[in-house]
């Protein structure tokens, strides 16, 4: 059997934060570059944010021709389209905008309509200012066959919008905002029918306008509640200072989190705001264990200055930090690696989180300790309390 | 400390058995699980949509139209009535998706119009001044109206997905006006797309009882005003009985009529007369109810608007004893007989139905009183092989993440302290996967990168006890001390960490949605369970450890 190797004993005390100073200058350029960043380059939003259409798709015979693709699917009228290489070469994610339900989808739409209805089919927009959708059919039909044919283009024909008297034109009322939503649908299929020949479609994402503005409000709410969250409990455990500082350390590894997504262009989808969340939980996680130790410190030492006593509990917790950051650091490289490419954005950014946030514990939350004026004596009867029990306990052992 | 009482320690033993044996039916293969009990062999955890591939589409209704209909038709009435009661108004307009405004000639009348809307429907709110009167639908007949119209839709959808038949489609309402259809293993989506843009056409015919009295099913000859429709039952027989020619109805292009779906495959039909006596738009709402007198059977209730409940009384009337066929997309679904002249605008459905007939036969009926238009707001369709790529991907990922992580414990801890932090964190595996089995939870691809992440995070709780096992052991304590210390103060910190991880998880999932719901899943459970598996259990073990070699040094 083999004897346990001391991976991160240091026989050294460190003076951690008598850096705190370069360290305050570099995070707060991170932090401002990060911010920056995001104003003026732009999160690459992914559809889940921005709506809009992704299609993974696979060439039959070997490899993905990504010009001659770009060049089939940027003439169908559905607006931007940007195409890359996904995993391996014969695989191609394209990407198309949110549909914003103008004349080019209606046009669009009577091209799938003479494909799947029959050639006389046309397709003309209503009148201006309303979504409305005319339908006219070469001849005419009973009302059975009439909602089959609409249904063809993704629409459904109600009773009351059939054909009036001789005409062959049924109007279909709806809102712009439908028509926004109808029109994914309609660019979805013009891609598929495009490309389905040579290609296999392995999936297909598609947001509308509505969802994707309602999963960005969500998402910019579930950072902030997280945040403010993890702060009162941190608040509720702890001195007030700790809190804070907890709190500014934890924002520092999400805005430069967010600086990562912006440098690197990661696509920022909802599994990147899964990483986001998840590591203002692991920067917190790292920083109330020092901060735990630090409370401990403060009981049993009164009279030492709040700067060595900080330094000491950073020291005495700096090989768990080291290894709990290790073994998570290992286990989110293995994604990176063989997670494959759904989760790639994901596990990049979590891989920089478990490092900012190990940084970010001791020179961020712990040096804010001191930039707050935190006293060692500024502890609350209760805490005193646990601290009477915690000496009894002493003198037992 | 280390001290535990027996049954504590049994207690610990049971509990952690008992995760292994409900997380066992995810590991072992197929061959194995044939030959255990069924109830056992199928409590698995679903794969996601994104592991099995399959199609996602998050539906909303279209309720404003629906609205904007239901007071086109509440206007017809609301102007009859005030015909009837003789006060002069000068117009009833709809405004879209709100409310109508009735305009008096004359305001003197205004107490008498009121009287004469509240005589159409007493539940209706009524407001404006001087000579206009708002009408509208009450906040809590707004909220029924809602919830039945996504019924309706509900219902709609599942019969056009269950038409195909070998599909396993999940249906769910999410929220006030939304739908979550899921179809498992579905490869092409444009016929299911096509289904959901179809909505349920309803109409009430005469039968032709003298066409029907010659007792034959499908008579060589109908009159020209008379056409054949198949029934129900026959439908549902013919599915049962004849797979092959249901599938030949369904995919033929153009559709077959009922006519001639009657003439092809021979169910049992009916002969109705084509004149419509009035349509599923007049129908204003139906419901599974019971007969007033003692001892009620169950019985479906219906009305109309006025214009349905105008032209349904005169058919009535003048078709006492003959059966009136309801169809529902082109297959009747019921044919009761007239009793009497049905003529206050509403009506009852009586036989020997149980309650989940009158059930079942009163949504078809409202499926097709103005159906709401869906409209697909998100849609995620995944190809089964991009599914299997995910899976062995995810697989790979874990295996290689969690092996990782449990050589770094085996060599930073040796082999016994090692070992039972990876002992723990295998537990805590198993009782993640055996809480998503309880739970009924899906494994999706981010869920499984949260398990490679609780992996990497619940051994923390093992190295915060065992850094603090160093420091005591390096203050001088004996091994027990050492270890009964190291657990007890370790404590506040772990608890502390594992809240704050769990705070973020826990929004996360109350925030997130689809996939990453998966992930918050297996990410909380995940932190939840390490808080058993890596200090109870651990405790556990070094306590039957220490007991058993009584070591003078720890090795740690």
């Amino acid at each position: 059997m083999w004897k346990p190797v001391r991976l991160f004993a240091f026989k050294r005390k460190f003076d951690f934060l008598g850096q705190r100073r370069p360290a305050l200058i570099i995070s707060t350029l991170i932090n401002i570059v990060s911010i920056v960043g995001v104003l003026t380059i732009g999160l690459n939003f992914g559809i889940d944010f921005k709506g809009g259409i992704a299609i993974q798709a696979k060439a039959k015979d070997g490899t993905a021709e990504l010009d001659q693709l770009r060049t089939i699917v940027g003439n169908l009228g559905v607006g931007e389209v940007s195409l890359q290489e996904f995993g391996d070469p014969s695989t191609v994610l394209i990407r198309v905008q949110r549909q914003e339900g103008d004349n080019q989808c209606v046009a669009g739409a009577q091209r799938v309509m003479q494909k799947t209805a029959g050639q006389g089919w046309q397709v003309k927009p209503g009148p201006a200012g309303t979504g409305d959708v005319e339908f006219t059919s070469p001849s005419a039909l009973d009302a059975a066959n009439w909602r089959d044919a609409v249904s063809r283009a993704g629409l459904t024909l109600q009773e009351r919008q059939l054909p009036r008297g001789s005409t062959n034109t049924a109007r279909i009322d709806m809102s712009v905002e439908q028509r926004a939503e109808w029109c994914q649908q309609v660019a979805i299929k013009l891609v598929e029918d495009a490309i389905g020949s040579n290609y296999e479609l392995r999936g297909t994402e598609s947001v509308g306008p509505k969802i994707g503005d309602e999963l960005m409000r969500s998402g910019i709410w579930a950072v902030i509640a997280t945040m403010v969250a993890i702060a009162i409990y941190v608040w509720v455990r702890f001195e007030w200072q700790f809190a804070v500082g907890a709190l500014i350390a934890m924002l520092h590894d999400v805005i430069s989190t967010i600086g990562i997504f912006v440098l690197f262009q990661l696509d920022f989808s909802l599994t990147a705001l899964a990483a986001v969340l998840t590591i203002a939980g692991y920067s917190i996680n790292d920083t109330v264990v020092i901060f735990d130790r630090v409370r401990e410190n403060m009981r049993r030492y009164k009279k030492m200055p709040l700067l060595d006593l900080l330094n000491h509990s950073i020291n005495e917790t700096l090989s768990r930090t080291l290894m709990t950051s290790a073994t998570v650091f290992v286990a989110v490289g293995a994604l990176v690696l063989f997670g494959g490419p759904v989760l790639h954005s994901f596990s990049i950014a979590m891989l920089w989180g478990v490092i900012v946030g190990t940084y970010s514990s001791v020179w961020v939350a712990c040096a804010g300790l001191v930039y707050l004026g935190l006293r060692p004596d500024q502890l609350r009867p209760a805490d005193d309390k646990a601290d009477q029990g915690d000496k009894a306990e002493k003198a037992e052992a | 400390m280390l001290n535990l009482p027996r049954w504590q320690t049994i207690a610990i033993a049971a509990i952690t058995l008992l995760s292994a044996l409900f997380a066992l039916p995810n590991l072992l293969p197929a061959s194995v699980l044939q030959h255990l009990p069924q109830w056992y062999a199928t409590s698995r955890i679903n794969l996601g949509l994104d592991l099995r591939g399959g199609a996602h589409f998050l539906l909303e209704a279209d309720l404003r139209s629906v609205l904007t209909e239901r007071l086109t038709n509440l206007s017809d009435s609301v102007r009859a009535e005030l015909r009837k009661q003789q006060v002069p108004f000068r117009d009833v307009t709809v405004e879209a998706g709100k409310n109508l405004v009735v305009t008096l000639r004359d305001e003197a009348n205004r107490s008498k119009a009121l009287e004469a809307i509240r005589a159409v429907d007493p539940a209706l709110a009524l407001s404006g001044s001087g000579d206009t009167i708002r009408v509208a639908y009450s906040a809590q007949e707004l909220a029924k109206r809602k919830k039945e119209v996504i019924d309706q839709s509900i219902e709609i959808l599942r019969r056009r997905v269950d038409e195909t038949g070998t599909l396993e489609p999940t249906i769910t309402r999410q929220g006030d006006e939304r739908i979550l259809l899921q179809v498992p293993g579905i490869k092409d989506t444009s016929d299911l797309k096509r289904k959901i843009n179809q909505t349920a056409k309803l109409t009430f015919h005469l039968v032709n009882e003298d066409v029907a009295a010659t007792g034959q099913n499908i008579p060589q000859t109908v009159p020209p005003t008379t056409f054949l429709v198949p029934t129900r039952e026959g439908m549902l027989e013919l599915r049962r009985t004849n797979p092959k020619a249901w599938e030949d109805i369904q995919s033929a292009n153009p559709r077959l009529s009922p006519e001639q779906i009657c003439r092809r495959y021979q169910p049992q039909c009916l002969p109705v007369l084509k004149r419509v006596v009035v349509g599923g738009e007049d129908l204003d709402d139906s419901k599974a109810t019971f007969e007033q007198q003692a001892g009620g059977r169950p019985i479906i209730s219906f009305t109309f608007n006025s214009a349905g409940g105008r032209a349904f009384c005169a058919a009535t009337r003048a078709n006492i004893g003959k059966r009136l066929a309801i169809q529902l997309d082109g297959e009747i679904i019921s044919a009761p007989v007239v009793q009497s002249a049905i003529c206050g605008g509403s009506g009852i459905i009586t036989g020997s139905f149980t309650t989940q007939q009158t059930q079942e036969q009163s949504l078809l009926l409202r499926s097709g009183a103005l159906p709401a238009t869906l409209t697909i707001i998100q849609e995620s369709t995944v190809g089964a092989d991009l599914g299997a790529d995910a899976i062995q991907a995810g697989t790979v990922a874990a295996l290689v993440g969690t092996a990782l992580v449990a050589i770094f414990m085996f060599v930073a801890y040796g082999p016994v302290f090692g070992g039972f932090a990876n002992l723990a964190m295998l537990v805590n595996l198993l009782m993640v996967f055996a809480g998503m089995s309880i739970l009924g939870a899906s494994l999706t691809l981010p869920g499984i990168a949260g398990l490679v992440l609780t992996a990497g995070l619940a051994v923390d709780a093992n190295v915060l006890i065992y850094e603090r096992v160093r420091e005591e052991k390096a203050l001088g304590r004996s091994p027990f001390s050492a270890l009964a210390t190291g657990y007890e103060k370790a404590m506040s910190a772990i608890i502390d960490a594992n809240l704050t991880t769990l705070i973020a998880g826990v929004l996360l999932f109350g925030f997130g949605s689809g996939p990453i719901r998966g992930f918050a899943t297996t990410l909380t459970l995940g932190i939840i369970t390490s808080m058993f598996s890596s200090t109870i259990f651990t405790r556990m073990l070094l306590a039957v450890w220490v007991r058993w070699r009584r070591p003078s040094e720890l090795v740690i």
